[in-house]
């Protein structure tokens, strides 16, 4: 059997209504064909997440003084004009409060076709009730039929959803590592432990390195036409969790994570296309909806499921805007934030809500 | 404003419009090389009065538009081999990480450096490729300003990123 060219697998993911249908049915019934065309995948996306250009709305800004930069200058062929510095990187940074939207995305509806651009890259965290419907909506979204890590199984894997493709990548599985040094080791953090434990917390029991996970979606033409042909690339992590037992023994009583945020980038669909997408799907929380119709800029923010019954405030944790949720006993608390650097900690436990904020002003 | 002349050398037709239109592309093309705004636009500047200067007629000219996303390309490339010229700007120009602290910061540089690093060891033809797609060009565009057919473009696209990785992988392990 002949199989795919691999330049064809690759066209596929940026172009695939200039690939011949007899190259799309081989993929879709070939195994082989379609591992390869993951991995091509993942790839590139990582490579297009490392040569992402800029906001196109700040280039457009930049026009106007280049040119009139380049006429003062006489137009001569070895031209080092300085350049207005009213344009620069500025990476999404985190400002008080917790509202603040990401730099780093375009949201104008001038992306060409085919321009690569940074659609969510959370700065902070947000809460987003879901009511008693909880996950499943986003696990139904992405194909799977249990909420536990939305259905991924380690490793890669291809999964075809009612509106594209779903292929997933990991470069290792979860590693139980001998200590937090080696767990930071692995994964490149510099984790930090409190130095001090609430009461009945005992020593980490548990070191996990957990490697960086990249996934992407490919929009096919039962999307619509706004999303059609493009794709999302996402990557998460890495991140490292420690768990600590019982000063008696037995069960973990808290855990400590820390995780690179998710930064989502879009070939050809922009934000605002993504968001109309969103609103469509069925079992969206009312809260996301009513953001996404207001107009809401939501992809500066990280959304953090509330699920009924569960109790959430704000606090702030260092500069960070940090939400903590409790049970209606405050017997099992949780606090999560996400820091100036794009890491995102949680701290959780059978523990009162102020004993887990303990923990996290220990660590920020 | 009126465009300057320069003498016995009339100026190519449209080159306003010409800038203004090609402009962000190029820019785009060698931010995707450099990641430095500055030096991006710079480059971007240089590609476009050098076509100005290499073909009478600019606007409507698709082998001008190619020209001058190759020429970016290439622009962005050589920079990054003038590593000195980038350290000092870095060093001049702080990149504005909003509250990032200075270890933050170097090691944000470094691997940038070592990522633009990686992309200038790679074949000048691979390199390019690259820069052209991920700054958002279609496979036709690509193709027209490289001089290929529009078939190719996936398998160099292809080879060129499994070399970029190999790259910054050798790089991250050395």
């Amino acid at each position: 059997m002949q199989h795919v060219p691999e330049g064809t697998l690759r066209r596929l993911i940026d172009e695939p209504f200039a690939v011949a249908d007899r190259h799309v049915r081989h993929v879709e019934a070939c195994l082989r064909c379609r591992h390869r065309a993951d991995e091509i995948a993942s790839d590139a996306a990582t490579v297009g997440a490392w040569l992402a250009p800029p906001p196109s709305r700040a280039l457009a800004d930049a026009a106007p003084r280049a040119r009139e930069a380049a006429a003062r200058a006489g137009r001569a062929r070895t031209l080092r004009v300085p350049a207005h510095r009213h344009w620069r990187v500025v990476w999404p940074s985190l400002g008080t409060g917790a509202t603040v939207a990401a730099v780093g995305v375009v949201v104008a509806g001038v992306a060409a076709a085919t321009s690569l651009t940074t659609v969510f890259a959370p700065t902070t965290v947000a809460p987003v009730p879901v009511g008693t419907s909880g996950l499943q909506p986003v696990a139904t979204l992405l194909g799977a039929t249990r909420t536990s890590l939305v259905g991924l199984d380690p490793g890669s894997g291809t999964r075809h959803l009612t509106y594209g493709t779903l292929s997933w990548r990991s470069l290792g599985p979860p590693e139980v590592v001998s200590s937090l040094a080696a767990a930071n080791a692995a994964t490149g953090l510099d984790v930090t432990l409190p130095r001090s434990l609430p009461n009945g917390v005992g020593a980490p029991s548990r070191f996990v390195a957990m490697r960086e996970v990249t996934a992407t979606v490919h929009f096919d033409a039962r999307a619509g036409a706004a999303l059609a042909g493009s794709t999302l690339a996402l990557s998460v992590g890495p991140g490292v969790a420690v768990l600590y037992g019982a000063t008696t023994g037995g069960a973990t009583t808290m855990g400590i994570a820390t995780i690179t945020r998710p930064v989502v980038t879009s070939t050809g669909a922009t934000a605002a296309a993504l968001d109309q997408f969103l609103l469509g799907r069925p079992g969206l929380p009312a809260a996301l909806a009513l953001e996404l119709r207001l107009g809401q800029n939501l992809s500066g923010k990280l959304p953090i499921p509330i699920p009924a019954g569960v109790d959430s405030s704000t606090v702030r944790i260092g500069a960070a805007s940090a939400i903590v949720l409790s049970d209606a006993a405050n017997a099992a608390s949780a606090a999560i934030w996400e820091d100036a650097g794009g890491q995102v900690h949680l701290v959780a436990g059978l523990l009162a809500q102020q004993d887990v904020l303990d923990v996290a002003h220990q660590i920020h | 404003m009126p465009e300057p002349e320069r003498a016995g050398v009339p100026p190519a037709a449209g080159f306003d419009d010409f800038f203004r239109t090609n402009f962000p592309v190029a820019s785009r093309i060698a931010y995707g090389v450099l990641r430095d705004a500055q030096l991006a636009e710079d480059v971007a500047q240089e590609a476009l009065i050098a076509a100005e200067q290499r073909f009478a007629v600019l606007v409507g000219n698709t082998q001008a538009t190619a020209w001058v996303r190759v020429a970016a390309s290439h622009l962005a490339l050589n920079a990054v081999r003038a590593r000195r010229r980038r350290e000092d700007r870095h060093r001049r120009q702080p990149i504005d990480q909003g509250g990032e602290g200075p270890e933050e910061l170097a090691l944000a540089r470094e691997q940038e450096v070592a990522l633009r690093a990686a992309l200038a060891r790679l074949p000048r033809r691979s390199a390019t490729v690259l820069v052209l797609r991920h700054s958002g060009l279609s496979y036709a565009e690509v193709a027209a300003a490289l001089g290929v057919k529009v078939g190719h473009v996936g398998t160099m696209l292809r080879r060129a990123e499994v070399a970029l990785r190999k790259e910054v992988e050798r790089a991250t392990r050395s």
